[in-house]
């Protein structure tokens, strides 16, 4: 049999038992049952055949979170006699982002995302507990904060990315997800003012969304309680996450009975929910569906923490004059700044590449370091690669991305050293947005630079279903922690 | 109980062995005009003839970039943005692009950032 006619078997009938097993009971079943982790971790290993190499030659990763360290388990998987170093100040750099999510909705604790480097790192690779500061590509060599100099043949770049809170006026700090992060959190993660994108921040914003709960159980009026949810100009980690949270939100209110009393309004910089049109299309049924509003091209510039205020930049194009050559009218951007009383914002803050990689000879004018977006080598310095957040590729900031790029990555910079002249393996943009939509509710979407629904199964991707609640909360954080950091999956 | 447990475990397992979307389908698009013809009838109004840029056209000099940077700004203006809802760079110019489109004006974002740079690069 087809293994698409097997799953739709199999989805038929789980359908068809949907009625006399709750969600709930396959959940509490699944969590005290370790088969669906087992069935994948062998399953996975088995797809793992792949013919060692003999080359040589000394790799350093920089940063050494699921990117860097999913790639080091692949090169030495790969290669028979692997040199390879990995350079990451943080013991606890790798977690499982994803989570925060759900942290942030109360489904899941801290303790569920976080990972030691030391318990997943192969046994092969060097691991120096430091941080780089700065690029010397020219020479093939990083200094370390202690002034050491560390000489490569070959470097991956998989530092991760900086939340620029400070570009919010009125907030501090520039963080990591899971680093030092008390800078922010003098003003996040409290007073209605809250964001999932660091760990540490997600648990707050669980109990951000009780005290909501707690204040609309006593608001009388006619005025409804304001909860904002913000989405910056920046490219930002797993696009999906600022709607996440607001359907959490919702769901949590409407599980209190309060849902009535609070509106839930949705503040993009953008003029869209989602670059590909069915997706978006399901979206906006669903924001309907839930009585959601929203407003788009309303970007977060500025928080009064005291007073409870959100200054948004709102932009819009206006007709100019008619331009000969263009045989249009040419549109001129105009923008104005509007004054939203809250009482719980949620803030995606904006993204950017570290100073420190950014403004080296391997970065760039917009600080990303600079790939082949298919081969994922460096454009000018061609034993260098790059992948995960800090690579300059479009939407493809989420670790669905990272589980394709780091096979492609690895089998080229082997090219590179077996002095191949073209390399074999390319990357087409794949990634997805497990969107939560409710607990117990997952819309799977799937989907490349062609912006097309690249679905895995044949369902119809734009449904929300619980089975992939059941993928999202059970089945991924074992791929990547079993599958992805060993390097097989 | 124990039937659906099994059913759902054999999903994961599926979906592991499927290599979940590794291949997606890719179809061919056919283009009116070449990225050069392109670049001659619309592109070149505003942004000069050799990709210097026009100030009174508010258009920027496109000669200097690299194949890398003119395929991410092409993307922005084609695909409306890098991400979900994230605001374009290029507004007014996605605006333009989407015009130029239903006229016929389309064009393969990396071909068209190749011929950007062959024909015009001032650093290469």
């Amino acid at each position: 049999m087809k293994s698409d006619k097997i799953i739709e078997e199999v989805l038929s009938e789980i359908e068809k038992h949907e009625g006399k097993m709750s969600r709930r009971d396959a959940m509490k079943f699944l969590a005290a049952s370790p088969i669906a982790a087992s069935v994948l971790a062998s399953s996975i290993s088995t797809t793992d055949a792949q013919a060692s190499s003999n080359v040589t030659g000394k790799i350093v990763i920089v940063g050494g979170g699921l990117a860097g360290v999913s790639t080091a388990a692949k090169l030495c998987n790969s290669l028979s006699n692997p040199n390879v170093t990995i350079i990451e100040p943080n013991p606890n750099s790798i977690s499982y982002q994803p989570g925060q999510t759900l942290i942030g909705g109360g489904v899941w604790q801290k303790s569920d995302i976080e990972y030691k480097i030391e318990d997943h790192l192969p046994k092969e690779v060097k691991w120096i507990k430091d941080s780089v500061v700065s690029f010397d590509p020219e020479n093939n060599k990083v200094k370390l904060s202690k002034g050491e100099e560390i000489t490569y043949d070959y470097l991956v770049v998989a530092t991760g990315l900086m939340l620029n809170y400070g570009a919010i006026k009125g907030l501090e700090g520039e963080i990591t997800s899971s680093g030092d992060n008390a800078v922010v959190r003098q003003k996040v993660g409290k007073n209605g003012v809250y964001s999932i994108y660091f760990a540490d921040g997600a648990v707050d914003t669980y109990k951000g969304i009780q005290e909501l709960i707690e204040k609309a159980k006593v608001h009388n009026g006619p005025e409804k309680l304001q909860a904002y949810f913000t989405d910056p100009n920046t490219p930002i980690k797993c696009g999906g996450a600022p709607k996440k949270i607001m359907y959490l939100t919702h769901d949590r209110l409407v599980k209190a009975g309060v849902r009535d009393k609070v509106d839930l309004i949705f503040c993009p910089s953008g003029s869209k929910m989602f670059g590909v049109p069915e997706y978006h299309e399901a979206i906006l049924a669903q924001f309907k569906a839930r009585g959601f509003k929203w407003e788009y091209k309303t970007n977060l510039v500025a928080i009064d923490t005291e007073k409870k205020i959100a200054t948004f930049q709102k932009n819009w194009l206006e007709k100019g004059e008619y331009d000969e050559d263009l045989k249009e009218y040419t549109m001129v951007p105009m923008f104005k700044d509007v004054e939203r009383k809250y009482d719980f914002i949620h803030i995606t803050p904006p993204q950017k590449a570290s100073d420190i990689v950014g403004k080296s000879p391997i970065g760039s004018s917009k600080g990303w370091v600079p790939v082949v977006q298919e081969t994922l080598q460096h454009v000018k310095y061609k034993n260098v690669f790059s992948l995960g957040d800090i690579a300059a590729l479009p939407m493809g900031k989420t670790g669905g991305s990272i589980r394709k790029q780091y096979g492609v990555l690895a089998d080229n910079l082997i090219a590179v050293m077996e002095k191949k002249e073209k390399l074999p393996s390319a990357y087409h943009g794949y990634t997805v947005c497990p969107l939560i939509t409710s607990i117990g509710t997952v819309m799977l979407a799937e989907f490349d630079w062609t912006s097309k629904p690249t679905p895995s199964f044949p369902l119809d991707p734009t449904q929300e279903r619980w089975i992939w609640w059941l993928l999202k909360v059970y089945a991924l954080k074992p791929m990547t922690i079993y599958g992805m950091l060993a390097g097989r999956a | 109980m124990k039937k659906v447990i099994l059913i759902v475990s054999s999903i994961f397992a599926l979906m592991a062995l499927s290599g979940c979307g590794d291949s997606p389908k890719s179809k061919t698009v056919t283009y009116k005009y070449t990225p050069a013809e392109v670049y001659k009838e619309t592109c070149a109004h505003c942004h000069g003839d050799k990709g210097e840029g026009k100030v009174e056209k508010k258009a920027p000099a496109i000669n200097k970039k690299i194949v890398q940077e003119l395929e991410m700004d092409l993307f922005d203006i084609k695909k409306g943005g890098l991400g979900q809802s994230t605001a374009t760079e290029h507004e007014v110019m996605e605006h333009n692009m989407q015009k130029l489109t239903d006229k016929g004006y389309d064009y393969d974002i990396n071909a068209m950032a190749n011929y950007i740079f062959n024909a015009f690069n001032i650093n290469k």
